[in-house]
């Protein structure tokens, strides 16, 4: 098991991490959600040993990695957000690289480049230099780079940032499938929450360097179960109307949509009354009304005020 | 360590510019400055020639004469006005310098011919003439005041010529080298009488006029140019470490169990083979279309590739250096400008861009003190044939150079966290 332990990083004033408790249990596929400058790549750089922490430890099966990070070198995979990849060297000769310096056994090297190459899907261009290929193909090599020592633990940051849909989905594929086959524990960092529905079983979401809530989907679904989302469409626009809504009592926000208002409210049964009546008093009509299910979409967006993607 | 040297070598490699940079540029340069100055100069040694006219206005015997009286009137006892007297008239200081101007070897090289000074003007006027020895009237009592009584001399023999050229820089240093032996060996005592009774050519006069036959232009650009841009190879492979925090590869490598100073020691090495291999490539190449060391045995070769290990480890540990830095300073900008400062300075100093034999002492004693500027003169030197014991020194200063640098380096490598 992987924990931290009110783990804090603290640059100059700000602070980027800020007491943050999260563990992954061996072979599970965990979330990390939070909007841009939240601090998941900073928690990231602290867990994988690159930045020590200002405050709090990061333990691995107990014993902090602190002082001895070796121990986390060595199960720990890391996809970092940028891409590190020497440009002037072919895919294989970087995997090379970076096989040899992960001390993997000089018998084993040559087939696992040829495996992790395979996972990736770019055995057949293994041989031309990275600086040739494109965003998602480098993302692919990027990932490659991190398997190479059988890591217990991968911790992916961002790995579908700006890529084009198949390899992104290649990508998934062969997350999911180190999850579910090889067993292998894996920390996930996205802005795409339908790739974090997808692969993870569990979810934590920051923001401001805090984590803000965590748990199973169903779980951080239930947040908003208390809260209804209407999408509401109308004969003509009003602000007296929407002033109206506005001042309802279980109503939380309304906003204005291209074809309609949306309004969060509490679960209330008098709602729809109210609604229907304060449009009659406008002389409007509702055109349509629909009571929507919330999503984690929706979740995010009720903690942290920001939608996942600027 | 050994895939970090490979991965090292191969980025450095792939770049095809910097490759070109490194091998050809030096090359090109050196063909380049051959065909520029092949017309001022005469590369070939065994033409380089010089018709020099001596013009002797010293009148020896009424200066000895002159001397002597002025030593009667002295107030020291007469004995010692005894024995100055015969050391005076044992030594004629003219005499010398057509002695030395009559050396079998040297004429070859500088024939002479005594003349008057208008004639000896009229010649030069008509191109008969290089230069122009004059041995100034009063020589003879100024130069036996000055060794005999220890007296500042203030007629000094002076070299005329029509135009300044490097020939005529090598004819007044082998001048200046007579006197200053002819100094040295009056200055070590009781024997000189004797010794002098036969004029002897000085020891250092001849390993200089050894040197003017074996030393030329070409061989001093093919040196300084190969050593000046093995210097720049240890900014080249320093400043990739920029390279690699920019394309987060360093990060990667620190999230392994790789001890970093593999990393420095990867860097260190790689600057070692790739600057032993661009100088390696320069002396051949040079030697090869330009015959650059002819007729060298076998044993010069290899001398030579001895004194470019050991320069190639120097560059190695300025690499080293850079590297640290440019770790700490997480500047790129700043470290490159502070490395092209270090290598530009290195480049003057060393003489490089100009010889420093024909500087003031001053500026060859920095110059030596410079690792390429040592190396230069190492390797002039041995071209001149000195001996295997003149290697040793320099090569030690070198490698001492060299661990220096890289204790410096490991010193201040960052560790891991701070980066
Ligand atoms: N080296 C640093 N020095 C100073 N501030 C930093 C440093 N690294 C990160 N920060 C700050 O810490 C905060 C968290 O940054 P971090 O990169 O961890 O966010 P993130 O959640 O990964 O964001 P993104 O989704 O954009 O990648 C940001 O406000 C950032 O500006
Ligand atoms: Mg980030």
């Amino acid at each position: 098991m992987l924990e931290t332990i009110n783990l804090s990083k603290t640059f100059k004033e700000k602070k980027a991490v800020d007491e943050i408790d999260i563990y992954l249990d061996d072979g599970e596929s965990v979330g990390l959600l939070g909007p841009n400058g939240a601090g998941k790549s900073t928690t990231i750089s602290m867990i994988s040993s690159l930045l020590k922490p200002t405050s709090g430890d990061v333990k691995l099966n107990g014993k902090s990695t602190i002082k001895d990070p070796s121990e986390i070198r060595k199960v720990l995979g890391v996809v970092p957000q940028e891409i590190a990849l020497y440009e002037e060297l072919s895919a294989y000769e970087n995997l090379h690289f970076f096989g040899k310096i992960y001390k993997v056994k000089k018998g084993f090297l040559e087939n696992r480049i040829q495996e992790v190459l395979d996972m990736v899907g770019l055995k057949d261009r293994q041989n031309e230099l990275v600086k040739t290929f494109s965003g998602g193909m480098k993302r692919r090599v990027n990932i490659a780079a991190a398997l190479l020592h059988h890591p217990k633990v991968l911790i992916l940051d961002e790995p579908t940032v700006g890529i084009d849909p198949q390899s992104r989905n290649h990508i998934l594929e062969t997350v999911r499938k180190l999850n579910e086959d090889h067993g292998t524990t894996i920390l996930y960092t996205s802005h795409y929450m339908e790739e974090v529905e997808q692969l993870c079983d569990r979810v934590y979401i920051m923001d401001h360097g805090k984590v803000v809530a965590s748990g199973s989907k169903d779980e951080l679904l239930s947040i908003l179960s208390s809260e209804d989302t209407i999408q509401v469409q109308l004969s003509k626009s009003s602000d007296n109307l929407l002033e109206a809504i506005k001042a309802m009592k279980p109503v939380r926000r309304v906003d204005e949509t291209s074809d309609g208002i949306r309004i969060i409210s509490k679960k209330d049964s008098s709602i729809l009354n109210n609604l229907v009546h304060a449009a009659e008093k406008e002389g409007i009509q509702i055109t349509h009304f629909q009571l929507e299910v919330p999503s984690l979409e929706d979740v995010f967006l009720h903690l942290t005020g920001k939608s996942l993607r600027d | 360590m050994g895939s970090f040297l490979k991965k090292d070598l191969l980025v450095f490699w792939r770049d095809r510019k910097e490759v070109l940079l490194a091998l050809f540029l030096p090359i090109v340069i050196i063909v380049v400055l051959n065909l520029a100055f092949s017309g001022l100069f005469d590369n070939d040694a065994e033409s380089v020639n010089m018709n020099v006219g001596i013009v002797d206005e010293n009148e020896h015997s009424t200066e000895l004469e002159q001397f002597k009286l002025r030593l009667q009137e002295m107030d020291i006892l007469e004995v010692e006005k005894e024995a100055l007297i015969n050391q005076a008239s044992a030594i004629k200081p003219s005499e010398l310098i057509v002695e030395f101007f009559n050396d079998p070897k040297l004429k070859e090289w500088i024939p002479y011919e005594k003349v008057s000074e208008a004639e000896a003007i009229k010649l030069v006027e008509e191109g008969d003439l290089d230069a122009i020895i004059k041995i100034p009237e009063g020589f003879t009592y100024d130069v036996l005041s000055s060794l005999l009584l220890e007296e500042d001399s203030s007629t000094p023999i002076s070299i005329l010529a029509a135009e300044q050229s490097m020939e005529l820089n090598t004819l007044q240093n082998v001048v200046n080298d007579f006197i200053d032996t002819l100094n040295l060996q009056f200055a070590l005592g009781s024997t000189v009488g004797a010794d002098l009774e036969e004029p002897v050519l000085p020891q250092g006069g001849r390993e200089v006029v050894e040197g003017v036959e074996t030393f030329n232009i070409s061989q001093y650009f093919t040196i300084a140019m190969s050593t000046l841009f093995a210097l720049f190879i240890a900014q080249t492979v320093a400043m990739k470490t920029v390279t690699e925090k920019r394309e987060r590869v360093f990060n990667r490598i620190l999230l392994t169990n790789s001890n970093p100073l593999e990393y420095l020691m990867g860097k260190t090495l790689a600057t070692f083979f790739l600057s032993m291999i661009q100088m390696l490539v320069t002396f051949a190449v040079t030697q090869l279309f330009l015959d650059v060391f002819p007729g060298k045995s076998l044993a010069f070769w290899v001398g030579v590739i001895v004194i470019i290990a050991a320069f190639a480890l120097t560059v190695s540990g300025l690499s080293a250096l850079f590297t640290s830095i440019t770790l700490i300073l997480n500047d790129s900008n700043a470290a490159s400008g502070i490395f092209t400062m270090i290598v530009m300075s290195f480049g003057v100093l060393g003489g490089s861009f100009f010889p420093l034999q024909g500087l003031p002492v001053v500026f060859q004693k920095i110059g030596e003190w410079i690792p390429n500027g040592l190396t230069q003169t190492v390797l002039i030197k041995w071209i001149q044939l000195t001996s295997v014991q003149d290697l040793i020194v320099p090569i030690i200063i070198l490698i001492v150079f060299f661990m220096a640098c890289l204790v410096i380096a490991v010193t201040i490598f960052p560790r891991r966290g701070r980066v």
